[in-house]
């Protein structure tokens, strides 16, 4: 394994980091990049039905050094974990990841005993954020993960939360 | 008079300071409020961007340039076409025979030079590099 504990920054202010928090939260550039099904549901949140330009997040980015926000969306396969690790590495702080399905969660239905091919969830990998449950989750949940993003990374919770009834 | 030219150096110097800190002031600040590290998991921070795979070979190879030769005759007849909109324009307002004789003869002189390329093999493709650094 790598590295996991950060160096801060030679400058800090509690206030200025707020400010570049809010400005981070609500400017996230998630990285193109899909594994399998889920990235679907990801295009189609980008689109422009569910349009995730409102939440500024419709940025995406094919270089990884530009993104902010790294959507594991799909299976992870042994074989492609070599490149998503590589991928998480070559992202600048501050960085987040968003697991978005069960197979991104927690291998979903591939997991049985005896399976050699899938990596059981990209926590496995690499430290994630937010957990998008679904199979695949429908773009609405993609675009509530972003806001839970947006939440943790100001403190505070810009859009209203939708009641379930 | 001596205190007017040295103001207005000085007005000089005050706008070239302003543009190098307008300039390499965002660097600055981007390095002090930037981590000076980021987390990865497996020490590849910094390998050249190759969507995640390991880079294959030298990026300072030399390319073919076959293609160039062919693009630059169809840049001289993308020209020549541009020139034959105004005579299209004027074409039998006076005596068409005479036009269309002109044209060929300027097409014609322009024709050469595809023969010149046939001649010289632009249109057989083929690589003319010869090595890999």
């Amino acid at each position: 394994m790598g590295t996991q504990n950060l160096q801060p920054p030679v400058v800090q202010f509690a206030q200025l980091d707020k400010l570049l928090a809010i400005g981070r939260a609500n400017s996230l550039w998630p990285m193109t990049f899909g594994l399998a099904c889920c990235a679907i549901e990801m295009m189609a949140t980008g689109a422009s039905r569910f349009d995730l330009a409102r939440f500024g997040a419709e940025v995406f980015r094919p270089s990884p050094r530009q993104c902010d926000v790294m959507i594991v969306a799909g299976t992870i396969s042994k074989k492609m974990a070599p490149a998503v690790e590589t991928l998480y590495d070559q992202m600048p702080e501050p960085k987040w990841v968003i697991a978005m399905g069960n197979c991104a969660i927690s291998g979903g239905p591939f997991v049985f005993d005896g399976q050699y091919g899938i990596v059981e969830g990209a926590e496995k990998l690499f430290p994630v954020d937010v957990f998008i449950p679904g199979c695949p989750p429908r773009p609405e949940a993609l675009i509530e993960g972003i806001l839970e993003l947006e939440e943790k990374v100001t403190g505070s919770r810009r859009f209203p939360r939708v009641e379930v009834a | 008079m001596e205190q007017q030219s040295l103001l207005d150096l000085l007005y000089v110097a005050a706008f070239f300071l302003g543009g190098l800190v307008f300039a390499v002031g965002p660097f600055i600040i981007a390095l002090l409020l930037a981590s000076r590290s980021t987390r990865n998991t497996r020490q590849k921070t910094t390998q050249l961007i190759e969507c995640g795979m390991e880079p294959i070979g030298d990026a300072w190879i030399r390319f073919g340039a076959v293609y160039y030769l062919y693009a630059l005759m169809f840049l001289a007849f993308a020209v020549d076409i541009l020139y034959l909109f105004p005579v299209a324009l004027v074409y039998n307002r006076v005596f068409a025979i005479r036009d269309f004789i002109e044209i060929v003869i300027f097409v014609g002189i322009l024709a050469l030079a595809v023969v010149y390329a046939w001649n010289k093999g632009v249109f057989t493709w083929e690589r003319k590099t010869y090595s890999h650094r």
